[in-house]
């Protein structure tokens, strides 16, 4: 309860703060008023199409992420149990992850062309080595202890994977969720308003070619109050699953 | 009873010749011995006696520098001195990753763990965890049962509570156990045969089959006396005259 309202206490800080550099700026091209951004935000939930395109980009970034958990783990596991293969792939990893996101976005414009491909694509590009490090640094750090036991008692390998490795990581997934969360949101946003075809980057993008800023700030509004909730909600989700692990 | 190499053994463990060394550090200096099927084993030495490496070896764990150990069979089990059980596992699902056959509600029941298999380890105590770690090996069914300083972490009442479990077990199934320990009272509860270790480098100095006592006014002794006089070999073996 008392961290709601330290919560809900920020939220009304950020709004205070905005409305008073509305005043000071006096130009609403630049930076509208909260109450007009606001009026039309609420315009727009009442229109079906705002939720679509709401939609559009939520499933996006689940699928990015979900790609990002499925390779980074399976990948991560390969690279943790195999010191040689981990020096030989870093170098690869360490490129992907430097490469910017207009790299990506050539590419895919190439490849795809506007569509939902690219962002997904260019957002499990920009999040798959923080996945896949974390794994690697996951299995390294494994209880070995555990892996004696499976040793002992003859534990088929396939086994040994599903109960010792993938339970081992679900914090350090846990992890790689909390990050790559708000990163996701952001590069898809990004991505859709670069080269999609639908989404509330694509929403973002049209309000700014109508030059209709206020409609500009309340998808962005609309997406980071998304944003925050699937991170919240997430979050809640994961430390109510790893309550009853942590020792009593 | 064939062995890992596929040749016959006549014991459950037998042991030729071992040796073995950490950086330079003589730890196991040519042990031998001989296991019968269904014995119960205490080696009891002081620390650094190889103890520990001695059984990591006998499952596989670690290899010897020299020698040969020969185990007769394949079902054997591990009672380790920490529980190790998988945290985010269930007590139940703790015994099936090991036999996906096991029965565990009966396994839990000889073991005083009824109700118990839907916990997760961090919900139990030290003590029932290390029944757990009991469990876990009695779930595979094992021809040799080996444990390492399995109940030294416990007080005297839940030690010897849960050793006479472990009896009762034995009594049914007459497996194998070779167990170590440097507890007076641990090792004379539970072993039919004690071999004493020296100092390092650990050399068997003693094989004591507490059955069999010669005196046989052994068995009639008090316990306390029995104790005296097992740390009175002890001490002659950590530092021989």
């Amino acid at each position: 309860m008392k961290s709601l309202g330290r919560f809900l206490g920020g939220v009304l800080l950020f709004f205070l703060i905005w409305h008073l550099a509305a005043m000071l700026l006096q130009t609403s091209i630049i930076l509208p008023a909260p109450y007009q951004v606001l009026k039309v935000l609420a315009e727009l939930l009442r229109d079906p199409l705002t939720g679509v395109a709401a939609l559009q980009t939520v499933w996006k970034v689940f699928l990015a992420l979900a790609l990002v958990l499925a390779l980074g783990l399976f990948l991560g596991i390969g690279l943790g149990t195999s010191p040689a293969l981990y020096e030989m792939m870093r170098p690869l990893i360490m490129v992907i992850q430097a490469v910017p996101v207009v790299s990506w976005l050539s590419l895919v414009i190439f490849a795809w062309g506007i569509g939902w491909r690219g962002p997904v694509f260019i957002a499990f590009m920009s999040l798959l080595p923080i996945a896949l490090l974390t794994t690697v640094s996951g299995v390294k750090n494994l209880d070995r202890k555990l892996l004696e036991v499976a040793r002992v008692y003859r534990v088929p390998r396939r086994q040994v994977i599903k109960d010792i490795y993938l339970g081992a990581l679900v914090p350090f997934m846990f992890a790689v969720v909390d990050v790559s969360i708000g990163q996701a949101w952001k590069v898809i946003l990004v991505a859709e308003y670069l080269c999609g075809n639908s989404g509330l980057g694509v929403e973002i993008l049209s309000a700014r070619f109508d030059f209709d800023i206020p409609r500009v700030y309340a998808f962005t509004l609309l997406a980071v109050t998304l944003g925050i909730l699937t991170e919240r909600g997430i979050k809640r989700w994961l430390e109510r699953t790893a309550k009853k692990w942590q020792p009593a | 009873m064939a062995g890992k190499d596929g040749k016959e053994v006549a014991a459950c463990l037998k042991v030729t010749h071992l040796n073995k060394a950490f950086t330079g550090l003589e730890v196991i200096k040519d042990w031998h011995m001989q296991v019968e099927n269904g014995a119960r084993v205490v080696l009891l030495g002081p620390s650094g006696a190889g103890k520990t490496t001695f059984l990591r070896m006998i499952a596989g764990l670690d290899s010897p520098d020299s020698g040969e150990i020969q185990v007769g069979t394949d079902k054997v089990a591990f009672v380790f001195q920490e529980p190790r059980l998988i945290p985010w596992r269930s007590v139940r699902d703790n015994l099936l990753f090991v036999n996906p056959r096991a029965e565990v509600e009966t396994i839990l029941a000889q073991l005083r763990l009824e109700g118990f298999a839907d916990y997760y380890p961090a919900q139990l105590s030290g003590g029932m965890q290390q029944r757990v770690n009991l469990a876990r090996a009695l779930a595979v069914e094992p021809d040799l049962l080996i444990m390492d300083e399995a109940f030294s972490s416990l007080d005297l009442p839940v030690r010897m509570n849960i050793m006479e479990d472990l009896l009762q077990q034995w009594e049914r199934k007459h497996f194998t156990i070779v167990s170590v320990t440097h507890d007076l009272k641990e090792a004379l509860f539970l072993a039919t045969r004690i071999l004493l270790l020296s100092g390092r480098p650990a050399q068997i100095v003693e094989d004591i089959a507490i059955d069999q006592h010669p005196g046989s006014d052994w068995t009639d002794l008090p316990r306390l006396q029995q104790e005296a006089w097992l740390l009175k070999k002890l001490l002659a073996a950590d530092h021989p005259e």
